[in-house]
C-alpha cells in the first residue's frame, strides 16, 4: 500500500512546485449562483482572457462575498467580478481600484420579493404593505440583490429596520436557499436575485403552488468588473485598457453564460455612488 | 448431592495455567476455607466456583469495586437489585424508600457502619469499603457465599465479628483466606492450594496454625 | 434529604433549573407549512449519492486529510511543551485565549491578514488545538500515579522521573486523547472548507447552498466513512508517516505579503473613528476619542451585550439537552451494554450524528419547524450530544465490572452512570465552550448570537468590529471555562480520591 502512495505524493508535490512557478494574472468572482459550476465556467473565461492578454490567467475560487473582497484587498486577485455592494467595499479599501465593466442587465438590476401561498399575498405593482409583521428571509448578508436593496426598499416603505417591522429576520446565505425556505414556508416572505429566480423557474425547480413572486423592486445598478489601480506599472503600459477591451468584447454565449449576462458594457465608479450611499444609510458601511 | 463441584478443571491466563486439574465438591451446609500462598490460585478457583451458579451466590470479590460516587446505602442496595423491577430500583436510586433504608440500615448496624449510611463510598477508608462490600453480599440474601479475603483490610478486632456474621448468615460458605487462625476458627474444612493444585483437603478440627506454616513457605 | 444527594447531583439539578429559566426567554414556536417538497428532495439526495466525479471527491478527501494531519501534528508539537510549563500562569492564559477562538474565526483572521495560503488553514487548526492539547495533556500528566516516584532511586533527576514514571503511566491516555483530537481536526479541516480552503467542506457548502443534495450526500458519506475507518488505519506507528506526508502534500499558496499583514494590523482592525488619525500623533487621536467612546459603547450595547446574553441563554438550554441526549445514547455504543452488529449499527448512527455539520442539521430542522430557537437547539444537541456519548462510551468500555454486576437498566443506573458521571460532567463542561462558539452558525435562523454579529461585521468588511467581537467572545469563553473549571474542581474534591 505504501509504495503507490509515495508515488502519488511525489507526483503531486512536483505538480505543485511547477504550478507555483511564475506569477499569473488572477481574478475571482463572487459565488452568488450555480457556485458548483463556477469553477468550470470561469476556467473557460480564464482561457479566453489568457488568449486576449497573452499572459497566464488563473481563476481563484472563493466561498463568500467577503472573501472576494479580501482577496482583492490582499492583491491576491487583480480583477474581480463583484456584486454592487462588494464592489463598493473593495474599491473603498483599495485606493485606485476602479469599476471597468458591468453586464448589460446590471445597469437596471432588480430584486423579486417572494411570498409563501399561506400569506395570501399576490403580485402587485405597489410595495406589498401586507408583508409587515411576517417572517422575512434575506439572502447572503453581503448581497446587493438579496440584502442591501431589499432592505433599503423595506425601510423606505415600512419606515423601520427589518428587525423592527418583521416578526423574524433570517439570512439564508444564498439565493437558492431563500427560494427553498420560502417555498417550504419556513419563512413567509423573502427577497431574491431575479436572475436566480428566473433560472430556477426555467429549470422547473419552483413549485408555483407554494411560492410566488409578489413584487419587483425598482431598478438599481449591480454586478461589475473591478480592476486593481496600478496594473500598467506591473503588467506593462496599456494592460488595463486591454483587460477592459477583452471584457467588453466578450461575445461567446458560452462564456457569457458563466455570469450569466447578454454582454458587458463600460462602467465607472460613479455608477455605483447610489449603492454606496444606501450602504451607508443602512449602516453596512462607515 | 454437591452444591458446587469441579472435576479435573483447569484455568489459564494468557496461556499460563494458574489452576490445574482440580476436582472438588462442596456440599450444601459446608463452611470451607481456601488457603495457600499468594499466586496459588485461590481467587481463580473461587471464580470458577462462582461461575457454576452465579444467580444463587453472594460474592465478596477481593477488590470491593464499589461505585465510589454512590452512597454506602446504594452500594449495599445493589445487592438486592434482582429482587425488584427496574422502575422500583430507579426510584430508590433517586429517592431511597424508608423500607429499603431501614433494611439496609439493619445490615450496616451489624457491621458498625450505620453512621456512614449516606457517605459516598469513595470517601471511606479501606476497611469501611470492605465492610460495605460485605453489606452488599449480606443484602443479597441468598444461601451461598463466596468471599475472597473479605476482611483483609478490616482491623483484627472487627474481623472476627464480620466473619462470624458472614458465616452465620449463609448456609454454605467458601472463603479464600490468608489468615489461617481466622480460617480455622470460622470454617470446618480447609483446602490448601499450592501451584494451582489441591495439596491438602481436611477438616479444620484438631489443626493448629503452626501445622500450616509449612504450607505458606511452599 | 439534601445530605443524601451527591454534589454532582446538586450541580446537575442547578443547571437543569437554570436551563428551565432560560426556556422562559426562548422562542420555541413551531411553524410548519409545506416543508415536504424540499425534504423529499433531500431524502432523494440521501438515497442517490452522486459519486460520478470521483477525482474531485478524492482530491477534496486528500486535502481534508492533509490539512488535518498537518494541523494536528503542529498542534501536538506546540501543545506538549506548553503542557510541561502549564503551571506557569502566562502559559495558561495564552492557552485559554487561543482555544477560546473558534478554528473558523482563526481561519478568517488569517485569511484577512495573509490571504488564501494553505498555512492559514494549518495554523487555524494548530493554534486553537495546541491550546486544548496543552490543557488536557497537563491535566492527564497531573493525574499520573506518582507513587512509583517514591521508589525511584535516590539521585534520579527530574528528566528520568518524567520519562520513567510520569510519562509511561499516562502514555496511553495521551495517545487516546490525541487520537480523538485527530478526529476533531478532520472535522475542523472539513469546516474550514466553508471559508475557502479546498477540503470536503468547500464542496459541501457549495452543494448545500445550491440544493444539490445528491452531491451533499456523497460528500457526507465520504466523510462518515473517513471517521468510521479511523480506528483501522490510524496506528500510532503510522501517524508520523501520515503527518510527514501531509506536510509534503500541502498545496503551495500565494506568496506571503508583509504589506497585507501590516495593513491588517495597523489599519483594518483599528476602530473606524480613529483609523484616519492614528498615525497623526496623539493630539489628532485625542480629538477623536469621544467618537471612539461612542463607537465602543454602540458596539457593546447594540451587539456584544445582547449577543452575549442570547448566546448564553441558548447555550444553557442546549447544555442540558446535550447532556440528556448523551446519557441516552452512550449505552448503545458501549461494549458493556451491547455487542455485535447492534454495537456497530449504534456506532455508525453516532458517527452520522456527530459528523454532520450543524449547519446542515439546522437547515433541515428549519424546514421542519420554521425559524425559532428549536432548530438551533436540536442541531447543537445532536452534534454535541453524540460527541459526548462517543467519549463516555469509550470511557465505559474500559470499566472493570464485578462478575456479579447487575445487568441492563440496573447496570446502567447503579454501576455505570454513577461511575462516569464526574467524567460526563467534565466532558459536558468542555462542550459548554464549544456550544458557545458554535452558535455562530445560526444566522440562517435569525438568532442574534455573538457569532451572528461577527458574521455581519465580516460581510460588511469591518475588521475592527470583527476583531472587537472576537475578543469579547474569547473573553466570554474564558469566563465560562474558568467557571466550569472551578465547578469541576469542587466536584472532584468531594467525590473522588482517585476515581474511575
Amino acid at each position: 500500500m505504501r509504495t503507490p502512495h509515495l508515488w502519488l505524493f511525489t507526483a503531486v508535490a512536483l505538480l505543485v512546485a511547477f504550478s507555483a512557478y511564475g506569477k499569473p494574472f488572477t481574478f475571482t468572482a463572487i459565488p452568488d449562483q450555480n457556485e458548483s459550476r463556477l469553477r468550470e465556467r470561469f476556467d473557460k473565461v480564464a482561457n479566453y482572457l489568457a488568449e486576449r492578454l497573452e499572459v497566464e490567467v488563473r481563476y481563484i475560487p472563493v466561498k463568500s462575498y467577503a472573501a472576494s473582497v479580501t482577496a482583492f484587498k490582499n492583491n491576491e486577485v487583480q480583477l474581480a467580478w463583484f456584486g454592487g455592494l462588494s464592489g463598493v467595499q473593495a474599491r473603498a479599501a483599495v485606493p485606485g481600484a476602479r469599476a471597468i465593466a458591468q453586464g448589460d442587465e446590471d445597469q437596471l438590476f432588480i430584486t423579486y420579493f417572494l411570498a409563501h401561498d399561506s400569506t395570501g399575498l399576490s403580485e402587485s405593482g405597489q410595495f406589498p404593505q401586507g408583508i409587515s409583521g411576517r417572517s422575512f428571509i434575506f439572502g447572503s448578508k453581503g448581497s446587493t440583490s438579496g440584502r442591501l436593496m431589499p432592505e433599503f426598499f423595506i425601510r423606505q416603505h415600512l419606515g423601520g429596520a427589518p428587525e423592527t417591522v418583521f416578526s423574524r429576520v433570517g439570512y439564508s446565505g444564498s439565493h437558492s436557499r431563500t427560494i427553498a425556505l420560502v417555498q417550504a414556508g419556513a419563512y413567509e416572505v423573502g427577497a431574491v436575485n431575479y436572475k436566480v429566480w428566473e433560472t430556477e423557474l426555467a429549470e422547473g425547480k419552483i413549485d408555483a403552488q407554494h411560492v410566488r413572486m409578489i413584487w419587483r423592486t425598482p431598478p438599481y445598478p449591480d454586478y461589475n468588473w473591478t480592476l486593481q489601480g496600478d496594473l500598467d506599472e506591473t503588467w506593462g503600459a496599456g494592460f488595463e485598457a486591454r483587460v477592459t477591451a477583452a471584457l467588453l468584447e466578450m461575445d461567446d454565449p458560452d462564456l457569457l453564460a458563466a455570469f450569466p449576462r447578454a454582454k458587458f458594457v463600460p462602467a465607472k465608479n460613479e455608477d455605483y455612488a447610489s449603492i454606496k450611499e444606501i450602504a451607508q444609510i443602512i449602516g453596512l458601511m462607515d | 448431592m454437591a452444591l458446587l463441584s469441579l472435576k479435573g478443571a483447569s484455568a489459564a491466563y494468557n496461556g499460563v495455567r494458574v489452576v490445574r486439574d482440580i476436582t472438588l465438591e462442596v456440599a450444601a451446609g459446608e463452611k470451607v476455607s481456601l488457603i495457600g500462598a499468594s499466586g496459588a490460585g485461590k481467587s481463580t478457583l473461587l471464580g470458577m466456583l462462582y461461575n457454576q451458579q452465579p444467580e444463587r451466590i453472594a460474592l465478596v470479590p477481593q477488590d470491593p469495586a464499589l461505585v465510589r460516587s454512590l452512597s454506602v446505602f446504594h452500594n449495599a442496595y445493589i445487592g438486592g437489585l434482582e429482587r425488584h423491577p427496574a422502575w422500583y430500583n430507579l426510584l430508590n436510586l433517586a429517592w431511597p424508600l424508608p423500607r429499603e433504608v431501614r433494611d439496609v440500615r439493619t445490615v450496616l448496624e451489624s457491621l458498625g457502619l450505620e453512621d456512614k449510611l449516606w457517605a459516598p463510598a469513595g470517601e471511606l477508608s479501606g476497611g469501611q469499603q470492605q465492610r460495605t462490600a460485605v453489606a452488599r453480599a449480606l443484602f443479597r440474601r441468598v444461601d451461598t457465599l463466596l468471599a475472597d479475603e473479605p476482611v483483609s483490610a478490616v482491623d483484627p478486632a472487627q474481623a472476627d465479628t464480620v466473619l462470624r456474621l458472614l458465616v452465620e448468615s449463609h448456609e454454605t460458605v467458601v472463603l479464600a483466606m490468608h489468615d489461617v487462625s481466622l480460617a480455622l476458627r470460622h470454617t470446618h474444612r480447609l483446602i490448601g492450594l499450592r501451584d494451582g493444585r489441591i495439596a491438602m483437603d481436611r477438616p479444620s478440627a484438631g489443626l493448629d496454625p503452626a501445622d500450616l506454616v509449612a504450607f505458606y513457605e511452599g | 434529604m439534601s445530605s443524601r444527594r451527591a454534589p454532582a447531583t446538586r450541580t446537575t439539578l442547578a443547571f437543569v433549573l437554570v436551563a428551565g429559566l432560560c426556556l422562559l426567554a426562548a422562542d420555541l414556536q413551531i411553524i410548519t407549512l409545506s416543508p415536504w417538497d424540499e425534504l423529499g428532495r433531500m431524502l432523494w439526495g440521501v438515497v442517490s449519492p452522486n459519486f460520478r466525479e470521483p477525482l474531485r471527491l478524492a482530491d477534496a478527501l486528500l486535502q481534508t486529510l492533509t490539512f488535518a494531519f498537518a494541523g494536528i501534528s503542529l498542534a501536538v508539537m506546540m501543545g506538549f511543551p506548553l503542557a510541561l510549563c502549564f503551571r506557569w500562569a502566562p502559559v495558561r492564559i495564552y492557552c485559554a485565549f487561543v482555544r477560546a477562538i473558534h478554528e473558523l474565526f482563526w481561519g478568517l483572521l488569517f485569511l484577512q491578514a495573509v490571504g488564501l495560503n494553505p498555512w492559514c488553514g494549518v495554523l487555524a487548526i494548530a493554534i486553537p488545538f495546541s491550546g486544548v492539547l496543552a490543557k488536557v495533556y497537563a491535566e492527564i500528566l497531573e493525574e499520573a500515579d506518582l507513587r512509583p516516584l517514591q521508589s525511584l532511586p535516590h539521585g534520579a533527576g527530574h528528566v528520568e522521573a518524567f520519562f520513567f514514571v510520569r510519562l509511561p503511566d499516562v502514555w496511553h491516555h495521551l495517545k487516546h486523547y490525541s487520537g480523538y483530537r485527530l478526529e476533531c481536526a478532520l472535522r475542523s479541516s472539513t469546516i474550514l472548507g466553508f471559508i475557502g480552503f479546498p477540503t470536503l467542506g468547500f464542496h459541501l457548502h457549495t452543494a448545500f447552498l445550491e440544493g444539490h443534495y445528491a452531491d451533499v450526500s456523497a460528500l457526507l458519506i465520504l466523510f462518515y466513512l473517513l471517521i468510521a475507518s479511523l480506528r483501522f488505519w490510524v496506528r500510532p506507528r503510522l501517524v508520523p508517516i501520515y503527518a510527514l506526508a501531509a506536510w509534503v502534500m500541502l498545496p503551495a499558496g500565494t506568496a506571503f505579503s508583509l504589506h497585507n499583514v501590516t495593513r491588517f494590523l495597523t489599519r483594518d482592525i483599528i476602530p473606524a473613528p480613529v483609523r484616519g488619525s492614528l498615525h497623526d500623533g496623539p493630539e489628532a487621536l485625542a480629538e477623536h476619542l469621544p467618537q471612539l467612546a461612542e463607537w465602543g459603547q454602540r458596539m457593546v450595547m447594540d451587539q456584544a451585550l445582547p449577543g452575549a446574553i442570547t448566546t448564553l441563554l441558548l447555550s444553557q438550554i442546549t447544555l442540558i439537552t446535550t447532556g440528556a441526549l448523551a446519557l441516552v445514547l452512550f449505552p448503545w455504543i458501549s461494549r458493556i451494554f451491547v455487542r455485535g452488529y447492534l454495537l456497530e449499527l449504534g456506532r455508525l448512527a453516532v458517527i452520522v450524528m456527530r459528523s454532520t455539520p450543524e449547519y446542515v442539521l439546522a437547515f433541515t430542522f428549519l424546514l421542519l419547524w420554521g425559524p425559532s430557537w428549536l432548530p438551533a437547539i436540536a442541531a447543537l444537541t445532536i452534534h454535541n450530544g453524540a460527541i459526548i456519548a462517543h467519549l463516555i462510551a469509550r470511557h465505559a468500555d474500559t470499566m472493570a465490572l464485578r462478575p456479579d454486576a447487575p445487568r441492563g437498566l440496573n447496570r446502567y443506573a447503579f454501576e455505570v452512570v454513577p461511575r462516569l458521571y464526574g467524567q460526563f460532567l467534565a466532558f459536558l463542561f468542555y462542550r459548554w465552550e464549544m456550544i458557545l462558539r458554535e452558535t455562530a452558525i445560526l444566522g440562517i435562523l435569525g438568532i442574534h448570537t455573538l457569532g451572528f454579529h461577527i458574521d455581519s461585521a465580516l460581510a460588511g468588511d469591518r475588521q475592527d468590529r470583527v476583531m472587537l467581537l472576537i475578543l469579547l467572545t474569547a473573553l466570554l469563553n474564558i469566563a465560562v471555562d474558568a467557571f466550569s473549571r472551578r465547578l469541576r474542581a469542587r466536584l472532584r474534591l468531594r467525590t473522588t480520591a482517585k476515581a474511575v
